[in-house]
């Protein structure tokens, strides 16, 4: 397809007008599929954070980006020390960019997508002066994850781009929707000709696009301000994040390294520059002055770098000249850089990783087990837990009661962005095992519901002194009757009829927890209608509670 | 000192009541024996003559279908008390609220039975209701999840109706009788409608003793947290003052005895094959008590509704269809 009729658009990148229309023709239509994919792929990834949102049964492709993403496939492996089947896939990304380069990052990353369309004017003149050794940080990163992995860490894995995203939407932008809906939604129920609008797009897409209760979690805003930091770092540079910070997009320009197929530049170039003025990662070096022709050394002419290259195809739409580049195949390995990764940058990431496990491994989080950590169903074992956990945040988006929240301190730092289960916010809900299903690597392990609800991951205990009928005498089984144990886990004890000063009349009884019973779902902490803190609590399993357990043994001492 | 003499209504009734009193000291299954016994005899006694028109007349007429299907107790039930039309009009907008607080299956005794439901959904429209709407505010878990474990999603849609979630915009304040709440949120569409249908499913609760139909609007509330901590069977009684119910069907088909409401234990069920209608749901859960062997005493908000003359306690002011 080409364009050769469309000669009055003046070319934005320079070099000879004539020329330019002949060559670009056919790596336009080129440009335009990889646009097209790239905005395929972003829909089909925000399809699937919704086919994941707050439901029982998620679409069992929901973690399909993890399952591509080699940097979490090798360090959680490294890190769990097991081939983990699920994350095989990981080879497919990592094959393609021996063949194709980081086409990952160019073509297919959603956070790769979005920062290529914030572009800032302030950035064209910025980034040229941007140091080029800033590119070694994203190696440095690798590094550290690596190093980190291999001493059983995932803490750096909150770096990995899908999981960025991800947990960006799951904390702040779906919620942040959801809540713009509803506000307009409310301001429309008092104006009768919209009303009908609001409960057609309630009985519509409720449970569906929009969540079934508005979401709300910890540290959203703190999260959001991390993607909108990624997101202003293009103010000096195109793609700031994909050029100098990107773990995953190192791991693939280090493959890319060896790249097959590589974009070239020949004898036909004219050392215009227009590739490099076009490229928006910066991937490519200035011609020298003067240089082009055939009979010019090579060095002389504008290189494309392909560890650096996404492939996006810019260049070659930019190039005036019909010959000067294509794709070829070669064997060697491209040259290395001042900014790639040397002596210096795995000396500095192996001390950066040891020295912050160590540090990590001094938490107070270590020394006692925090009352608020307590972790998805099926997760009980710590360590293992957090040497598979990709902090991707999927758990915390699909839980139909959005009482799994990123944790901050509950288990140390070591742990950020970890699922915990924050009972007064939400319940683990009796008939849903859905954490287990859409968790990529399997740190929340996919139960069956008669298994998950034998799962124990704390124990209610009633506090006496808030309670309203052991401390004021005040009617109320909240607990009891939300209890989803057949058996009950809280029973009520000494039932009878009391007369209010205003003559009406009610039950009071009072729960007691049977502790052996107790699973630690926590609804009755959410359901408890104390306001503030509830006066029941779920608290991380001990078993020394669990001993006694007959209703006359509850979870506090007296009787 | 003369004495009016007795008619037989009344004699029947002081019979019943010394009866069930003396069957008090041999225990409640005896109690009930008694009790049901003067039912019968209640029955018989106001079949003929100016009472049963008089009942009819002012739907004090109260049905108790017993049967193995709940579809044709509902059904038996519904007519025995006059049919649909008397309660629905062509055109209307009829709200069904069952009870589906919680993710259970029907056979848990947790949740209104599906069939009763639908017949109901099925007879309105059949009486010319323009849209038949069936929803709850589940208290455990979320309304949708609510609505299929209970079958009940199922059962309505393929009767006819339609099934709405309640969303947290659907909400407003309304000044509620009484000298408790005052104001209250209640669901707006349920408020608003031609005729609501309360459907409640007859099981054991720890706060209020029994789970019958005062209980269930509850379902309409978006703060049940209020009612708990200003006292509970108070309030049940007063947002039952302003949302008046046109009838009442308390599903007994199978009852949950122990471990209510939320149960979950099929050795907490037991099987009552029983269907109970009235327009007078005071009335409607006074009967019920009996199916647990409790007196409608023991019910505090059955008490606190009667006291606020929603209905009566007072068995013998209406006609008892066995059907």
């Amino acid at each position: 397809m080409r364009d050769d009729t469309r000669v009055e658009k003046p070319p934005r990148d320079g070099g000879a007008p004539v020329a330019r229309r002949r060559a670009a023709g056919g790596w336009k239509a080129a440009r335009w599929v990889r646009r097209a994919v790239q905005i395929a792929v972003l829909v089909l990834f925000v399809y699937l954070l919704f086919s994941a949102l707050q439901r029982r049964s998620a679409f069992p492709y929901a973690d399909l980006f993890f399952r591509f993403d080699p940097l979490a496939a090798f360090s959680t492996m490294l890190a769990a020390r097991q081939w983990l089947p699920h994350l095989a896939l990981a080879v497919v990304t990592v094959g393609a960019a021996l063949v194709l380069g980081r086409v990952w990052c160019g073509w297919i990353c959603p956070l790769g997508t979005l920062l290529g369309w914030f572009r800032f004017r302030a950035a064209r003149p910025l980034a040229p002066r941007v140091p080029p050794r800033l590119r070694g940080v994203r190696y440095v990163l690798l590094g550290v994850i690596a190093v980190m992995a291999a001493l059983g860490s995932l803490t750096l894995l909150v770096l990995d781009p899908i999981a960025l995203l991800t947990r960006t939407f799951t904390t702040s932008l779906i919620p942040g929707f959801d809540y713009v809906v509803g506000a307009v939604e409310s301001a429309m129920m008092d104006w009768g000709p919209a009303s009908g609008a609001v409960t057609w797009v309630e009985d519509h897409f409720r449970g569906t696009v929009l969540p079934v209760y508005q979401p709300h979690y910890a540290q959203g805003v703190a999260i959001f301000l991390v993607f909108l930091a990624v997101v202003l770092l293009n103010v000096f540079a195109d793609r700031f994040w994909c050029r100098y910070l990107c773990p995953l997009g190192a791991l693939l320009g280090l493959v890319a390294k060896v790249q097959v197929l590589r974009p070239l530049i020949g004898d036909g170039c004219n050392a215009c520059n227009a590739c490099m003025r076009a490229c928006r990662v910066g991937a490519i070096t200035a011609a020298a002055a003067g240089a082009g022709g055939s009979g010019e050394a090579a060095g002389a002419r504008a290189r494309v770098v392909t560890s650096e290259c996404t492939m996006c195809l810019d260049c070659l739409v930019a190039c005036p000249e019909r010959e000067a580049m294509g794709f070829g195949p070669a064997l060697r390995p491209g040259p290395w850089a001042e900014y790639d990764p040397g002596r210096r940058q795995f000396l500095a990431a192996a001390a950066i990783g040891v020295g912050a496990v160590t540090l990590l491994g001094t938490s107070v989080a270590r020394a006692v087990k925090s009352p608020g950590l307590i972790r998805p169903p099926g997760a009980q074992d710590e360590g293992a837990f957090l040497s598979r956990c990709l902090r991707c945040s999927e758990c915390m988006k699909v839980c139909p009661t959005s009482g799994l929240q990123p944790s901050l301190g509950q288990g140390g730092l070591e742990a950020l962005w970890t699922p915990v289960l924050a009972s007064r916010l939400g319940y683990c809900d009796y008939a849903c095992t859905a954490c287990g299903h859409v968790c990529p690597s399997g740190a929340i392990p996919k139960l069956g519901l008669g298994d998950k609800r034998e799962q124990v991951l704390g124990v209610a205990v009633i506090d006496r002194n808030r309670c309203l009928p052991w401390a004021s005498n005040t009617p109320c089984i909240v607990c009891q009757e939300m209890c989803p144990i057949p058996d009950k886990a809280i029973v009520l004890s000494g039932q009878h009829l009391i007369t209010r000063p205003d003559g009406t009349q009610d039950y009071l009884a009072r729960p007691k927890v049977v502790a052996k019973r107790c699973i630690g779902c926590g609804i009755c902490e959410y359901k408890c209608p104390v306001e503030g803190p509830a006066a029941i609590v779920v608290l991380p399993s001990n078993p020394s509670l669990a001993v006694g357990g007959a209703p006359g043994g509850s979870s506090s001492p007296e009787g | 000192m003369t004495m009016e003499p007795l008619n037989r209504s009344e004699f029947v009734k002081l019979i019943a009541l010394g009866g069930a009193g003396i069957a008090v000291l041999g225990g409640p299954e005896r109690a009930l024996a008694a009790l049901a016994r003067a039912d019968n005899d209640l029955d018989r006694a106001a079949l003929d003559g100016d009472v049963v028109a008089a009942h009819a007349a002012a739907g004090k007429i109260l049905a108790v279908a017993h049967g193995t299907s709940a579809g044709t107790n509902t059904k038996k039930a519904i007519a025995a008390i006059g049919g649909m039309r008397k309660f629905v009009s062509p055109g209307d907008v009829v709200v069904i609220k069952p009870n589906i607080g919680h993710p259970r299956a029907p056979k848990y005794a947790v949740t209104t039975s599906p069939s009763v439901v639908a017949t109901l959904v099925s007879l309105a429209r059949q009486a010319g209701a323009k849209k038949v709407i069936v929803m709850d505010n589940p208290v455990s878990s979320d309304p949708a999840h609510c609505y299929s474990a209970s079958k009940i999603s199922a059962a309505v849609k393929a009767a006819g109706g339609s099934m709405k979630v309640m969303g947290s915009s659907g909400y407003k304040r309304y000044a509620i009788p009484g000298h408790l709440l005052k104001t209250h949120p209640l669901y707006a569409a349920i408020v608003n409608a031609d005729v609501l249908i309360n459907v409640p499913i007859a099981k054991q609760h720890g706060s209020t003793g029994l789970t019958l139909a005062g209980k269930n609007m509850m379902g309409c509330t978006s703060n049940r947290q209020k009612m708990h901590t200003l006292g509970l069977s108070q309030s049940i009684a007063e947002i039952n003052a302003k949302l008046r119910p046109e009838l009442t069907v308390i599903d007994a088909m199978r009852i949950l005895v122990h471990n209510g409401p939320s149960g979950g234990s099929l050795s907490d069920v037991r099987t009552k094959n029983t269907v109970i209608a009235c327009k007078d749901w005071v009335a409607a859960d006074t009967y019920a008590t009996r199916l647990f062997g409790k007196k409608p005493g023991a019910v505090p908000y059955i008490k606190a509704a009667a006291n606020m003359s929603l209905g009566t306690m007072n068995l013998s002011s209406v006609t008892i269809r066995k059907v």
